[in-house]
């Protein structure tokens, strides 16, 4: 006489822990994506249809401008006003190659254009003329060139 | 004899409840998918120089020279004085540029002292003017093949 009723209910493989760990690890995901963006937030322009790609703009060693608004500018996570710009930009520059020469400008839709244009005034006196306006690609669209 | 119990347990299937196995790891999929394509993109575009004060008597004008502009109470484009929709509705602008650049592809209009076909654009936009309306014209302008793109950010009206 054979009581199987210990094996039968054996077969099933206790998932609780695992699903517990998984949760977990998602939670940290969660937590620690917004913090390994770099810079300040800015609300970019979205759904552009023809902006190239350029991993160089994840990069450290690039330059940065974010304009998240009318009043301020930032590199990286620090705030500048409009005249030390120029030469934080000049430092970072220094010892790039020419056609490594850009300064990548990050500002947000509903910034007046005529900030933006002061910021670019003050590249282009660091002997600048490349600049890369940072826009967020369609999902989907293919390169049109 | 012919008690067999373990008849039952025979049968069964041993199975896994996979399904929140299955549901986490669709969730992580889910979020991976949406974080990576974030590679970043940007417009790339060209400042002229500073103006300097000595006069410059000896510049030609160049008559290839597209320039579009944002104008400032009706948000309409202006493509070399000609009104081409507005910023909401780029599509005219878009659709005029490409017919220009294939006119001169066709009949080889070239850059000065190059074999490439003239396709610079200058943007004016007054100050005013709201970041995103500007970048969606030079999305459409860029869209329609213009390359190089130029800013121009002397003198512009508030």
């Amino acid at each position: 006489m054979k009581i199987g009723g210990t094996d039968e209910y054996n077969s099933d493989i206790n998932v609780t822990p695992m699903v517990d760990v998984m949760l977990v690890l998602l939670i940290i995901f969660m937590i620690v994506t917004p913090l390994l963006q770099q810079g300040v937030s800015v609300n970019l322009p979205r759904d552009m249809i023809s902006p190239d790609e350029d991993g160089d703009i994840a990069k450290d060693t690039s330059v940065i401008v974010a304009i998240p608004d009318n009043s301020n500018f930032y590199i990286g996570k620090e705030q500048f006003p409009i005249d030390a710009l120029g030469d934080v930009i000049k430092r970072r520059m220094e010892g790039k190659t020419p056609e490594k020469r850009i300064v990548y400008i990050k500002s947000g839709v509903d910034v007046d254009y005529g900030r933006v244009v002061q910021a670019i005034d003050t590249i282009r006196k660091q002997d600048i003329d490349k600049i890369g306006l940072v826009a967020d690609k369609k999902k989907g669209v293919e390169a049109t060139n | 004899m012919g008690m067999s119990t373990g008849s039952t347990s025979g049968d069964a299937v041993p199975h896994i409840n996979v399904t929140p196995l299955i549901d986490v790891l669709l969730v992580l999929l889910i979020i991976f998918m949406v974080i990576t394509p974030l590679k970043p993109s940007r417009f790339e575009a060209k400042v002229p120089a500073e103006p300097k004060d000595e006069p410059q008597a000896n510049v030609k004008p160049n008559p290839l020279t597209l320039v579009v502009a944002i104008s400032k109470e009706t948000k309409g484009i202006t493509l070399n004085n000609e009104a081409f929709g507005d910023v909401s509705d780029t599509d005219k602008l878009a659709g005029k540029l490409r017919e220009i650049f294939k006119e001169r592809e066709n009949n080889g209009v070239f850059r000065e002292g190059t074999n490439e076909v003239e396709k610079t654009i200058f943007i004016k936009s007054p100050k005013s003017v709201r970041y995103g309306d500007v970048v969606r014209v030079i999305d459409a302008a860029k869209a329609a093949g213009a390359s190089p793109i130029g800013l121009q950010i002397d003198d512009l009206a508030d």
